[in-house]
């Protein structure tokens, strides 16, 4: 198979697209001097010609074929490279368009394998038609290898974002600590500012001031939010054989597929806000490739927004959690005592900090004004302490973490690789313990895996001995999907 | 519970050691430029090395490790204490490694691979090289019984 004609003048337009700057710069800056300008164009008509000789020699040269075990590409100009990738080593077929390419009619298709830390193929560039096709074929010709003759069964829309979600979405990508900071920072800066300039000035001072942050804070939410929207615009979420696929983006078109026998932990995620209005985020988290990865940074979500009941049934398409079930065994209550001692000595801190550049200005400033936060401590420790526990179900262990950004890990026993119980000096002077679920899951590796912390020692002596037991029972009981064998992993 | 090789300690001890040496020359380096008391800079390098050694022998007396029917069980730690369990399954692969200090000694350690990094660097230190080279064929043994096809 080749690739699209079109891609000839795009690759093209591409590479020529830099030669002719460098160009321009050259001369502009040469005008002056004995280099004639027929000269310029001349070189420049050249290397374009150069350009487009080369990519016609590309086009011709770069063929891929699906033979029955692999992909075979052939490409290269001066150096030809013969490419072999077996279908059973390939996790995504990943296909992205850009508004130019989307014009064009042409798309990318990037072949992600095991470790998902660089793209193994990449084919530049094809006909929509021909993307989806080899998507398809890819994923067909996968599965035979693992398991033969399955008939192909149409799509399941499992989730389509509506206009509201996509807007609540933006309005939600909101971070409410932003309101708090601003509120420091403007009661903050009053008596700072006055103490520099005489009565007038400082109310103008202030006023411009405030409206300066206030401004700033409401254009980076609206960014955030656009860029949200931008992200997730037409998200759709299918479950297909055994894998989910999504599609989203407005101007630069992603297209995924996350195999569900790779899926190792599932997370639920909200913040004060969304809890308010009873909505939530679902990520799922695969060995080494966080979903859309080859996407921007902060965009694995697998559902963006959704009604909190929502979400958990969503979940219940990959993982079959009892959600209704779940409640929570909480640290032990004495544990606020210790949030409020961590707090105090950050503020202590804090103060400490504010004392000694207030000796260092000649005008007095009233340091002594952060003591009033103090108020805020108990509650702080309280909501610390409410949103934190975890769950043992039938077949899952649940954790919940942190509030301003709730985090509840789902992790099947059989996903279990490791459990860790961790004592510092401190929590021993409690007598609680944290137990760390570790998975194959790339969050796991950076160290914000599931983890029941704080909890009693005694809870945590027990978690810690059942956890692999369960595991045992999980893999002892379940030989397919979850044993299903997967060489890309192992190959890995 | 299983114990590491008492000389272990040596090895932290000298590591300490190693540390503190060049501590000392900073200090005394330091000296040629700025004034710091002769004794300051003794005392700082005398208490490193002593809380060093102190902690070496603590962590020994704290290391044990046991290998179970289906896992593998540690536990270590001084200022936190650490307990890890590693499932048999879950184990991908095994080695041996020897740094040039612990050639020295004659001493090796195991370490072992999951598919979860963060139990990647599950190794246990202060083996003789035969209890290392036994642990090793050992966990294998085990881990292949233990079907360990099965490591996601």
């Amino acid at each position: 198979m080749k690739l699209s004609p079109r891609s000839i003048p795009y690759r093209a337009l591409q590479r020529a697209g830099s030669i002719i700057i460098l160009a321009v710069f050259i001369g502009a800056g040469a005008g002056q001097q004995t280099v004639g300008p027929i000269l310029i164009a001349l070189t420049v008509l050249l290397a374009l010609i150069g350009i487009f000789a080369y990519e016609l020699t590309y086009y011709n040269r770069f063929q891929y074929h699906l033979t029955d075990a692999t992909l075979d590409i052939h490409s290269g100009v001066f150096n030809k490279r013969e490419r072999e990738i077996p279908y059973r080593r390939i996790q995504n077929v990943d296909i992205s368009r850009n508004v130019i390419q989307r014009l064009l009619g042409i798309a990318v298709v990037n072949l992600e394998t095991a470790g998902g830390e660089s793209t193994e193929g990449s084919i530049r560039y094809v006909t929509v038609h021909e993307a989806n096709r080899l998507q398809e074929e890819i994923q067909r010709r996968k599965q035979e290898d693992t398991t033969p003759d399955e008939t192909p069964t149409p799509p399941d829309v499992l989730y389509q974002i509506t206009d509201t979600e996509l807007l609540l979405a933006g309005i939600f990508s909101f971070d409410p600590r932003i309101i708090g900071l601003i509120g420091l920072l403007a009661t903050g800066s009053i008596p700072f500012v006055s103490s520099y300039f005489p009565d007038p000035t400082t109310i103008l001072f202030t006023v411009t001031g405030l409206i300066l942050i206030f401004t700033i804070a409401i254009a980076s939410w609206l960014l955030g939010a656009l860029i949200t929207i931008f992200n997730y615009y037409g998200f759709v979420l299918t479950k297909a054989r055994d894998e989910l696929r999504y599609e989203r983006g407005l101007f630069q078109r992603f297209n995924g597929s996350i195999p569900l026998t790779k899926i190792q932990t599932i997370t639920v995620e909200d913040n004060p806000l969304k809890r308010f209005f009873d909505y939530a985020t679902l990520t799922v988290e695969t060995a080494g490739y966080a979903t859309g990865q080859s996407g921007t940074e902060g965009s694995q979500a697998a559902v963006p927004i959704a009604r909190r009941n929502r979400v958990f049934s969503l979940a219940t398409n990959v993982e079959p959690i009892d959600h209704d079930q779940i409640s929570y065994a909480q640290p032990p209550s004495r544990i606020r005592r210790r949030y409020i001692a961590r707090y105090l000595i950050a503020l202590t801190i804090f103060l400490g900090i504010a004392y000694f550049a207030n000796t260092q200005t000649t005008t007095p400033l009233p340091w002594y004004w952060l003591l009033a936060s103090i108020i805020l401590i108990p509650p702080a420790a309280h909501y610390k302490w409410k949103h934190r526990g975890y769950w043992i179900g039938t077949d899952h262990i649940v954790t919940r973490n942190g509030f301003w950004k709730r985090t509840t890990k789902i992790v099947p026993y059989y996903r279990i690789q490791t459990v860790i119980d961790a004592r510092t000096i401190f929590q021993r002077r409690w007598n609680v313990a944290t137990i760390i679920i570790d998975t194959a899951s790339s969050q796991s590796i950076m160290g914000r895996g599931a983890a029941a912390i704080d909890i009693d020692t005694r809870d945590a002596d027990t978690l810690r001995e059942t956890l692999p037991n369960e595991l045992q029972a999980a893999l002892e009981n379940t030989e397919t999907p979850t044993s299903s064998i997967d060489p890309t992993t192992t190959d890995a | 519970m299983e114990r590491l090789h008492p000389r272990i300690q040596l090895i932290w001890i000298i590591k300490t050691l190693i540390f503190t040496g060049i501590l000392a020359g900073a200090g005394a380096l330091a000296r040629m430029y700025i004034e710091i008391p002769l004794w300051a800079v003794a005392l700082t390098v005398i208490g490193i090395t002593l809380i060093g050694t102190m902690h070496a022998i603590a962590r020994y007396r704290r290391w044990g490790y046991e290998i179970r029917d289906d896992s593998l069980y540690l536990e270590r730690g001084v200022l936190t204490e650490v307990r890890t369990i590693v499932p048999l399954v879950r184990i991908q692969h095994v080695d041996s490694s020897r740094t040039p200090i612990e050639r020295v000694f004659g001493l090796a350690s195991t370490v072992v691979y999951t598919a979860g990094s963060r139990g990647a660097d599950v190794r246990i230190p202060g083996l003789t090289r035969t209890t290392a080279q036994t642990i090793q064929e050992q966990l294998k043994e085990l881990a292949i019984q233990a079907e360990g096809e099965d490591a996601v």
